[in-house]
C-alpha cells in the first residue's frame, strides 16, 4: 500500500496532499497545469524532498528520512523519455537489469513492447514514440513496486497514446505494481484508473470515482475540466 | 553558388587564421644551422623527460583532486558556486611570476607550513616535488572550471533516472555522468596540460632545477642563441599541441553528431 502525505512549499502556494493507494491499485492525480500534481509525484519518487509529511510503500519508509533514490523500488516516467543518449536501446533497457545477461525477461520486454526493430539502434536515433516505449521497457525491467507517471503521453498522437495505454494496462495486470498517474487529460486517466484525486492550488478538492466527479464536481474549475470541448 | 558576402567572410576568416598561425612560420626562418651538439642535446633531452614525466604526474593529481571538486561545484546551489568559482578565478588570474614568488614564500622555510615540510624532508625549492606542486597550482583552476562546465552539460534528470533504476551514486557517475562529460573533461585536461607544461614564470622561481622544457628553452636561448632553441622548440610543440588539438576536434565532432 502507498501511504503518502506530502507538504511542500512553492512560490505561489503550499502543496499539501495526502493519498493512499492499495497495493496493486491505481490512482489519478487530476487538475490544471501548475496545481501541484507533479510536485506530489516528484516528492514520492524522491526527486524532491517534502518539507513535511511521510511517504510509505508497504513496509518501506521512503520519507522521512529520505531514502536514497537507488534504494526505492519506484519506476518514474515523465514526458521526457530520458534515455541515456550514449547507449543503444538494448543497453538502456539492460541498464535496469544489472547482472542478468541473457534474461528471458529482457526478451519478453523487447518482444511485447515491439522493440525488436530498434533493439540495436542508438537511443538518439529513434522516434519520440519509440523512445517512450523504450523508457517504459527500461522502467518495467526492474519490476518496480510503484510506478509513477507524470504526463508521459504528452506530445504523442492518439494512435501512439492508445498503444502505450494498452501496454501499460497489460503490464499493470501482469506485474501488479501500484500506479499513480498525473495528467490533465481525463480521457487518458480514465483508461488507467477508476479513482481520481482532484488537486487545485496544492490542495485536494475532491476524491472519488470518475463517475462521481462528473456527477457532482466540487469546484467550477473541475466542472470545466471535465466538460466536453 | 557561394554568395559575395559569404566569400568576403571566408576571405576575412582566412586572413585571420593566417595571421594567427603566422608565428609557426618562424620554424622555417633562416636562423642558421640548428644546434644539437652534446652540450645542448643532453640538458634538452633531460628537460623533455622532466617535463613529460612530472607534468603527467601533475595531471594525475589535478584530475584526482579536480574532478570531485568540479562535480561538487556543478551540483551545488548556484549561489554557493559563485563564491567557489570566484576563488578559482583568483588562482587563475594570478600572474604566473607572482604566483611563483608567492608559492616559494608560502612553501619556503620561513612559513610554518614550509618549515613543517622541510622538517619531514620534503624540499619545496628546486626539487621534483616543487616542480609538480607548481604545475598543479598553475593548471588546476583551468581544469576545474572546464570540468564544471562539462558536468553541467549532463542533464540531472538522466542521473536521477539512473539512480531510480537501482544504481548507487558512484555507479551513476561511472556509467552515466562520466561518459556524457568525458569529452568536456578531455578538453579541460588538455588545457590544464598545456598550461602546466608551458609554464615558465612560476616554475622559474620554484623549480629552476630540475629544468623542464620551458626553462631549458630559456636557458638555451640565453646560453647558445636561437640555433640551440629550435630543435627543443619543435619537441616542445609536439609534446604540447596534439593532445589539446585532438580533444577539441573530437569535442566538435561529437557536438555536431
Amino acid at each position: 500500500m502507498l501511504d503518502a502525505h506530502v507538504v511542500r512549499r512553492r512560490d505561489a502556494f503550499t502543496v499539501d496532499v495526502a493519498l493512499q493507494v492499495e497495493r496493486g491499485g491505481a490512482l489519478a492525480l487530476f487538475g490544471v497545469s501548475g496545481a501541484g500534481k507533479s510536485t506530489v509525484l516528484s516528492c514520492i519518487a524522491g526527486l524532491e524532498t517534502p518539507d513535511r509529511g511521510h511517504v510509505r510503500l508497504d513496509e518501506l519508509t521512503l520519507f522521512p528520512p529520505s531514502l536514497p533514490l537507488h534504494r526505492r523500488p519506484v519506476g518514474y516516467l515523465t514526458q521526457e523519455a530520458n534515455l541515456f543518449p550514449h547507449l543503444t536501446v538494448e543497453q538502456n533497457v539492460r541498464f535496469a537489469l544489472d547482472g542478468e545477461r541473457d534474461s528471458p525477461w529482457l526478451d519478453e520486454l523487447r518482444d511485447r513492447l515491439r522493440l525488436h526493430a530498434i533493439w540495436k539502434a542508438g537511443a538518439t536515433r529513434i522516434s519520440g514514440g519509440q523512445a517512450r516505449r523504450v523508457a517504459m521497457a527500461r522502467m518495467l525491467a526492474r519490476r518496480p513496486q510503484l510506478v509513477l507517471l507524470d504526463e508521459p503521453f504528452t506530445g504523442l498522437d492518439r494512435h501512439l497514446v492508445r498503444g502505450l495505454l494498452d501496454d501499460l494496462l497489460a503490464w499493470h495486470a501482469a506485474l501488479g505494481f501500484t500506479l499513480v498517474v498525473v495528467d490533465h487529460q481525463p480521457a487518458i486517466l480514465e483508461r488507467l484508473t477508476r479513482r481520481a484525486l482532484v488537486v487545485e492550488d496544492g490542495r485536494v478538492v475532491q476524491d472519488g470515482t470518475w463517475e462521481a466527479l462528473r456527477a457532482t464536481p466540487a469546484t467550477p474549475l473541475l466542472r470545466d475540466l471535465l466538460a466536453p470541448l | 553558388m557561394i554568395g559575395r558576402s559569404r566569400l568576403i567572410g571566408r576571405a576575412g576568416v582566412g586572413a585571420f587564421t593566417l595571421a594567427l598561425l603566422y608565428p609557426l612560420a618562424a620554424l622555417f626562418a633562416p636562423v642558421g644551422g640548428w644546434d644539437w651538439s652534446p652540450q645542448v642535446a643532453g640538458p634538452s633531452i633531460d628537460s623533455v623527460r622532466t617535463s613529460i614525466v612530472l607534468s603527467a604526474l601533475a595531471m594525475v593529481i589535478v584530475v584526482a583532486i579536480g574532478t570531485p571538486v568540479a562535480l561538487y561545484l556543478a551540483r551545488c546551489a548556484r549561489r554557493e558556486r559563485v563564491w567557489w568559482q570566484a576563488a578559482l578565478l583568483a588562482s587563475i588570474l594570478l600572474p604566473p611570476l607572482a604566483l611563483g614568488i608567492l608559492l616559494s614564500i608560502a612553501f619556503g622555510p620561513a612559513a610554518p607550513f614550509g618549515a613543517a615540510l622541510a622538517h619531514i624532508g620534503v624540499g619545496t625549492t628546486n626539487t621534483a616535488t616543487a616542480f609538480v606542486a607548481t604545475q598543479v597550482y598553475v593548471s588546476i583552476g583551468y581544469y576545474v572550471l572546464g570540468a564544471v562546465a562539462a558536468f553541467e552539460g549532463v542533464p540531472r534528470a538522466l542521473e536521477a533516472q539512473a539512480a531510480l533504476l537501482g544504481h548507487a551514486p558512484f555507479d551513476v557517475f561511472r556509467r552515466i555522468t562520466f561518459p556524457l562529460a568525458r569529452l568536456g573533461l578531455a578538453v579541460a585536461l588538455s588545457i590544464a596540460w598545456v598550461r602546466a607544461i608551458g609554464e615558465l614564470g612560476a616554475v622559474l622561481i620554484t623549480a629552476y632545477h630540475p629544468s623542464g622544457m620551458a626553462v631549458q628553452l630559456w636557458v638555451n636561448l640565453q646560453s647558445f642563441g636561437l640555433p640551440a632553441v629550435m630543435p627543443l622548440l619543435v619537441i616542445f610543440l609536439a609534446a604540447t599541441l596534439p593532445l589539446p588539438w585532438l580533444a577539441h576536434v573530437l569535442a566538435q565532432r561529437r557536438a555536431r553528431a
